[in-house]
């Protein structure tokens, strides 16, 4: 299970901020937001400021995974593109790989189909971004050490005292 | 497993809260919320029926702060209790790091939480995951109620693995910080590397105490609690509906609804006029004001055509 375990570095979000910076001022979106499958937001650009973007990406992640299981009862592998339209704000959500989703918020100022066509572009190479530090950091281990579970405890007793 | 974000210093863990419909997980989750400081909470987010039955999941964000340069997080969710909510409460256990089974101590609800329990196994093995693997805590719930079964036989028929467990009064709050803290230092142990299983036994002193009141009670006055009687107190005390922190979310957002009614009425009232104006009689700058309208609603390209079109090109 380990092997499960999501590790992201600098070098790698700095890659991934770019291309999704290019696919905001590409697609004249107002956000994007690149969210685990498990429900963590990995990072974010745009206009987030007025966002809580840690119940959106869990929220997020919440849909895509429904949507996944609604696509498996009638016979599809997945459904990789969502699409939510509101009155003035609208959320496209892109699967980017195996275990991450793309999700572009924008306004009327932009058309479906610009932040479609980007958001493929971009997810593409998102996804390469993803692979290459994958296969170069594999055998990097994290070692927390065990002060950090001991002033882990500290800190869990100051926040749950009564 | 463990979420590692380098680039900001993250690290998240996810902790999902399971057990049968009606055994306090959500209560838990409500009282974390009420009792933990501003700075360290985010919002409770829960996807409920209008019956305030879970129906996704809900979802709660604690924020450790830093620790050893890692700001530490942790996304507490619960899965729907209800047997047939089975297809969403699969998919909550996705990427799970560490479990609390929060079982129902009453008597009546011993098969409910075997089956429940068995429903986990199964859900996980879907994923791949082996409960063996995963940081576990046990919560007995609901220990103020009469008619509970005892410590003993819960352990016997839901823990034969020993995991450390908990005796809990969640509306109450007792044990649920107890549960809490022991499960997120499993996780964190886990992720360091080791996963130490150790026994730890804590049944609240007041809880015994109260248990044997009620026995007695029932000895003296020989009034057995009627079933139906008894099912609905236990309903009625854990209606969730009571919990403020819900009521006061949820209607922010419906002042702010009203108020978007509100502003856009007018308008539609103008797009009507308008409609209702033949073309030709309209004054002229007024047709001006609609195709310049159209053409910024319709962004840049067919701006582009509008001007090749009246261009000629």
């Amino acid at each position: 299970m380990s092997d499960d375990r999501l590790i992201i570095y600098e070098e790698q979000i700095d890659k991934i901020n770019q291309a999704l910076q290019k696919l905001i001022k590409g697609a004249e979106a107002k956000c994007a937001l690149l969210v685990d499958k498990d429900g963590y937001l990995i990072t974010r650009q745009g206009f987030t400021h007025t966002l809580d973007t840690t119940a959106l990406a869990a929220l997020l992640a919440g849909s895509f995974a429904s949507t996944k299981e609604i696509a498996r009862l009638v016979g599809e592998p997945e459904f990789s593109v969502l699409f939510h339209q509101g009155k003035r704000d609208h959320i496209h959500l892109t699967l980017v790989g195996e275990r991450t989703i793309l999700a572009v918020i924008f306004d009327d100022r932009t058309t479906i189909g610009m932040v479609r066509l980007y958001a493929k572009e971009i997810g593409e190479s998102i996804v390469s971004i993803l692979s290459l530090t994958k296969e170069s950091k594999e055998e990097e281990n994290l070692s927390l050490g065990s002060e950090f579970t001991q002033s882990a405890e500290n800190k869990l007793d100051d926040i749950f005292k009564d | 497993m463990v979420s590692i974000n380098y680039a900001f210093k993250e690290i998240s863990c996810k902790i999902v809260y399971y057990g049968p419909g009606l055994s306090g997980k959500t209560t838990n989750l409500q009282y974390v919320h009420r009792k933990i400081p501003k700075s360290s909470k985010g919002e409770l987010i829960s996807l409920a029926t209008d019956a305030d039955r879970t129906l996704y999941f809900d979802f709660l964000p604690l924020n450790l702060g830093e620790i050893h340069g890692f700001a530490t997080k942790f996304q507490l969710y619960t899965v729907p209790g209800q047997v047939f909510y089975n297809a969403t409460r699969k998919l909550v256990l996705r990427g799970v790091d560490g479990l609390v089974f929060v079982a129902d101590s009453q008597r009546s609800k011993t098969d409910e939480n075997i089956e429940s329990l068995n429903n986990l196994i199964e859900n996980l093995k879907e994923y791949g995951y082996v409960l063996e693997d995963l940081p576990m805590v046990f919560q007995y719930n609901k220990r103020d109620l009469p008619d509970v079964s005892e410590i003993e036989e819960l352990e016997k028929a839901l823990n034969p693995r020993k995991l450390t467990y908990f005796g809990a009064v969640a509306i109450k709050g007792d044990g649920v910080f107890d549960t809490l803290k022991c499960v997120t230092k499993k996780v964190l142990d886990k992720a360091k590397g080791k996963t130490p299983i150790t026994r730890k036994e804590k049944i609240y002193p007041e809880m015994v105490e109260k248990k044997k009141e009620l026995k007695t009670f029932e000895e003296k006055e020989k009034v057995p609690i009627t079933v139906g009687f008894e099912k609905a107190e236990a309903y009625k005390e854990y209606q969730p509906k009571s919990d403020k922190a819900v009521v006061m979310e949820a209607s922010p957002k419906r002042e702010t609804q009203v108020q978007q009614m509100n502003i856009e009425k007018p308008k539609e009232k103008t797009k009507k006029l308008a409609k209702s104006i033949p073309e030709d009689k309209k004054p002229s700058f007024e047709r001006e004001k609609i195709i310049v309208a159209k053409v910024e609603k319709t962004g840049k390209f067919s701006f582009l055509r509008w001007i090749k079109n009246i261009l000629n090109i």
